[in-house]
């Protein structure tokens, strides 16, 4: 009876320390702050916006997807994604990528955006005409 | 309004059915028919509540904020009785909804067992009245009035007449960066209206309509089914803690059985008709992203699955008279079934989740996010409250005769390994709540292991016998399932080339699950139908498990760029595109792509459109299925080369006033051209641009590029001043800084270079060997679960001695 109990525990442990473990190794935080994102090698999931004025690029050729993205402070990076243009990315409010920054850009190998019609809130600036 | 009233009413009828058999349990007499009469009349203003909101949405009311939200006129019928699940209010409606009708169903099951009623349906309204505060105009109510909270319209969604009002013009807005004009809807404009006679109705035209991601046939089934499966979760809790109510721990689990597999079977179907509408829809090419919205269903799904594994033990151990093994596990887990479909809406409308789901799902406020956390809580402290207070008498001894080699055992480690598995979801899912996200990996290396094991282990457990087995004679009886599958696996191994030691060992678990089922599911046909339930189950799982090896592990993927009418190979297919179609009234465009193989043909269309819901480019995959794989492909762009040519020269970039020397001329924006506004406004075709002054040679020409608007289509007119071999075009302009870029190139030079267009049709090609398995696998899982519930609803009714 009492080894079923110290079996058990053992197999709860040894589960319980895997799971920790590749928790701190696949987990990827979450950074608003791009001087962080540039000064670290480890895979963030960089959270900002699109900078419209500088537009985005499609190269063809090697099939990426490139575009200036900006924090809330206004720092901004280059990001560049292995794929096309994803769905609403014209109307994003917010852009997710995950990736790393190295060699001066980001590299994202995935891009979420948010659409704004769920924030319809904030959506016009009060300028009246 | 009248909405609003009939849920207050609902309300009020919840808390008296509650009280009602509240008061009943507690021995009052005479209570117990004021509590039917109450449920009844609840579920019945419920169902007439959600009539209303059908009807309003059908018949388009703009005046209710959720419909000019969530729907719009152009909708298809189908797709306006979804969008009444299109948003938060809605998908609360719905929960009550299907909750209120599960509970009729609960309370006709129960009545006919003993004084099951009274208990059970005490727990049950508690949750039916959480749902209806949830609805209520406290919180997220679907019946609110547009002009409650300022909410900011685009003009052309106004009927046009009402915009030249003249006290109109206070409540017009314009949004600098996209140049489109609103109106602010408040109290205050409200107030103007109504004195004006005009009704909100009449004043706003159209809705905003559904996200077009929605826009799917899924979209109708897939919300409801789900949702079917989290009201019937309830059930399990309510039976639960009826049984602490009364510390009687013995019939329940015989009452609870059939509504647990019911539950788990619908819950799982609507979790994998997710997983297909995104395969469909999404264009990734997978149909399981670990999506935090996707996971919060997964994980009470198999906390309820790893129930039923425990609850038959306890049944089958009951057989000797007590209250048989595993009777706090089962409590737990059912208790925890809901709970965590309770966790799976907060996580996933609370807002917490914010930039961790595709799912997007907009903060609701803090007063919702504080009531999701007390309605957790309630139910949290009630389930666990009793079972502490219970627990003393829940430790009955069970005669230990436990062997390593038992099927109870076999059964109990299923249910530990299913939750460890849910656990694991569970803590990947709630790392965003410390600013933490997983990665697939996380999930996908953890759960492999796990997979194995549920394999191998239901294999084996079947092999066992009840109480004890002897190692001799589990050898004996496992060895030609063993064998089978392993040299199933190793034709994997040699034909498929499979190489990787974990999938192989996957595909060895599995093969031997359905080796076993299928041997034991042959004699049962033989003899007793019925039995067949748990044997179709595992079947169609590992099934699933293969699909999933099939699909994921050999998938290959290539981009390609498809020049019209040029065939192109990839993985021996040939593929040539060979020109578009408008579809759907000519809201989309479809791109035939011809699909060759030997004498095979088959043609594939991929639909690409730009959405009037965000004015963004749309991508929708096409699926070849091929019975033994599919063929995925994905559009990713399309180009016919026109706008290259056109847009041949130099990039210029100006100020009003502003000049620059470009090809030899010097040119100087001199005035912005103003669109028409109030064409703008109301959506009509208009203009805008710049007005040039051009010098050459000496000479000077005043020109117009402009942006034109017909219909649908922005159009950019460049001009050109022959004299000068000069050709203008604006690329961008900017209505509130009027600042505008140009492309400025030669006329002559261009033409002599100028190219054959080209139409190159890019797509993402993918192949997905065995992928229908992973469909027909879930839904012969839940056959399984069905035949099951028929068994266990007979069994159900018998008397226990």
């Amino acid at each position: 009876m009492k080894n079923k109990y110290i079996f058990g525990g053992a197999i709860i442990v040894l589960f319980l320390g895997l799971m920790g473990y590749l928790f701190t190794q696949s987990n990827i935080k979450y950074e608003s702050n791009f001087s962080n994102v540039m000064n670290t090698d480890k895979t963030v999931k960089a959270t900002g916006s699109w900078v419209k004025d500088k537009n985005y690029q499609i190269n063809k050729a090697s099939r990426t997807f490139s575009f200036y993205m900006a924090d809330e402070n206004g720092n901004q990076m280059k990001v560049v994604y292995d794929g096309t243009i994803p769905n609403n990315f014209e109307t994003a409010k917010s852009v997710v990528v995950t990736g790393q920054y190295k060699d001066g850009y980001f590299h994202a190998r995935d891009i979420l955006t948010k659409c704004p019609s769920k924030y319809e809130g904030d959506k016009a600036k009060t300028s009246g005409l | 309004m009248a909405g609003s009233i009939v849920l207050s009413v609902a309300l009020a009828f919840s808390l008296i059915a509650m009280t009602m058999y509240f008061l009943s349990y507690r021995g009052y007499k005479n209570t117990l028919n004021y509590g039917r009469i109450a449920y009844h009349s609840m579920a019945v203003l419920v169902i007439v509540a959600a009539t209303i909101l059908w009807y309003v949405l059908l018949t388009h009311q703009y005046q209710y904020h959720y419909v000019y939200s969530y729907s719009q006129n152009s909708l298809k019928t189908g797709f306006l009785i979804a969008s009444f699940w299109g948003g938060q209010e809605g998908s609360f409606m719905l929960w009550l909804l299907l909750t209120s009708i599960v509970g009729i169903f609960l309370q006709s099951y129960t009545s006919k067992r003993g004084d099951l009623e009274l208990r059970v349906m005490t727990v049950f309204t508690l949750a039916t009245t959480f749902l209806l505060i949830m609805v209520s105009p406290l919180f997220k109510n679907p019946f609110a009035y547009i002009w409650t909270e300022p909410i900011f319209i685009p003009v052309k969604s106004i009927t046009a007449g009402f915009l030249n009002l003249p006290w109109m013009q206070s409540f017009v807005f314009s949004d600098g960066s996209s140049g489109q004009s609103f109106i602010k809807m408040s109290t205050e404009l409200y107030a103007k209206l109504s004195a004006a006679g005009i009704s909100v109705n009449q004043f706003i035209a159209d809705g905003k309509g559904l996200n077009p991601q929605l826009l799917n046939f899924w979209m109708q089934i897939h919300p409801p089914i789900l949702f079917t499966g989290f009201s019937m979760s309830t059930v399990p809790f309510s039976f639960a803690v009826a049984a602490m109510m009364k510390n009687d721990y013995k019939d329940w689990v015989r009452q609870s059985f059939p509504w647990v597999l019911a539950g788990a079977g619908i819950l799982g179907l609507g979790i994998m008709l997710g997983g297909y509408w995104a395969y469909e829809m999404l264009g990734w090419g997978g149909y399981w992203a670990w999506d935090p919205v996707e996971n919060s269903s997964l994980i009470p799904w198999l906390v309820g699955v790893a129930s039923v594994h425990t609850l038959l033990v306890q049944r089958k151990t009951q057989g000797k008279g007590g209250i048989g093994k595993y009777a706090k596990t089962n409590l737990i887990l059912c208790i925890m079934t809901y709970i965590l479909v309770l966790y799976s809406t907060f996580l996933t409308r609370s807002g917490v989740l914010g930039d961790a789901s595709v799912h997007s799902f907009v903060d609701p406020g803090m007063l919702v996010y504080l009531f999701l956390v007390i309605f957790i809580g309630t139910f949290l402290v009630l389930g666990f409250g009793m079972l502490i207070y219970r627990w003393k008498s829940l430790n009955e001894a069970v005669a230990s005769d436990e062997n390593i080699l038992s099927r109870d055992l076999a059964l109990f480690t299923a249910a530990i390994v299913l939750t460890a598995s849910a656990i694991i979801v569970f803590v990947g899912t709630s790392a965003p709540l410390i600013g933490q996200s997983q990665d697939k990996t996380f999930y996908n290396q953890l759960n492999l292991p796990i997979a194995i094991i549920i394999g191998l282990l239901n294999g084996l457990s079947l092999l066992l016998k009840w109480k004890q087995t002897n190692g001799q004679d589990l050898l004996r009886k496992s060895i030609p399932s063993l064998t089978i599958s392993f040299l199933f696996t190793l034709s994997l191994i040699i034909f498929g080339g499979m190489r990787e030691i974990m999938y192989i060992l996957l595909a060895f678990s599995a093969s031997f699950t359905i080796v076993v089922n299928v041997d034991i599911a042959i004699k049962i046909i033989r003899g007793n139908m019925k039995m067949l339930g748990a044997y179709v189950a595992h079947i169609g799982i590992s099934l699933f498990i293969l699909g999933v090896i099939g699909s994921n592990a050999y998938s290959q993927e290539t981009d390609m760029d498809l020049i019209k009418n040029q065939p192109k190979e990839a993985f021996g297919y040939k593929l040539t595109f060979t020109g578009y179609h408008p579809v759907e009234n000519n809201t989309k465009y479809a791109f035939n792509i011809q699909v060759e193989k030997g004498e095979k043909k088959y043609t594939v269309s991929p639909v690409m459109y730009i959405s009037d819901f965000n004015n963004g480019l749309m991508r929708e995959p096409a699926i070849l299925n091929l019975m033994t794989k599919d063929i995925y492909v994905s559009p990713l762009g399309y180009d016919d080369q026109s706008q290259d040519q056109a847009a041949e020269g130099l990039d210029v970039k100006l100020n009003v006033g502003q000049k620059t020397n470009v090809e030899g001329a010097r040119i100087e924006y001199t005035e912005f051209v103003k669109p028409d506004m109030s064409v703008m406004m109301s959506g009509g075709d208009f203009k805008m641009g710049t007005n040039l002054t051009v010098t050459k040679d000496g000479k000077t020409y005043n020109v117009e590029p402009i942006l034109k608007k017909t219909g649908r289509d922005f159009i950019y007119v460049p001009v050109e001043i022959a004299e000068a071999n000069i050709k203008i075009q604006l690329k961008k302009i900017d209505p509130s800084s009027q600042t505008a870029d140009f492309i400025v190139g030669k006329i002559k030079g261009e033409t002599a270079t100028s190219k054959t267009p080209k139409e190159v049709l890019t797509v993402a090609a993918s192949i997905k060997p065995f992928i229908s398995l992973v469909w027909s696998g879930i839904l012969i899982m839940v056959a399984g679960f069905f035949v099951a519930v028929s068994r266990r609803l007979r069994e159900s009714l018998i008397k226990s001695s």
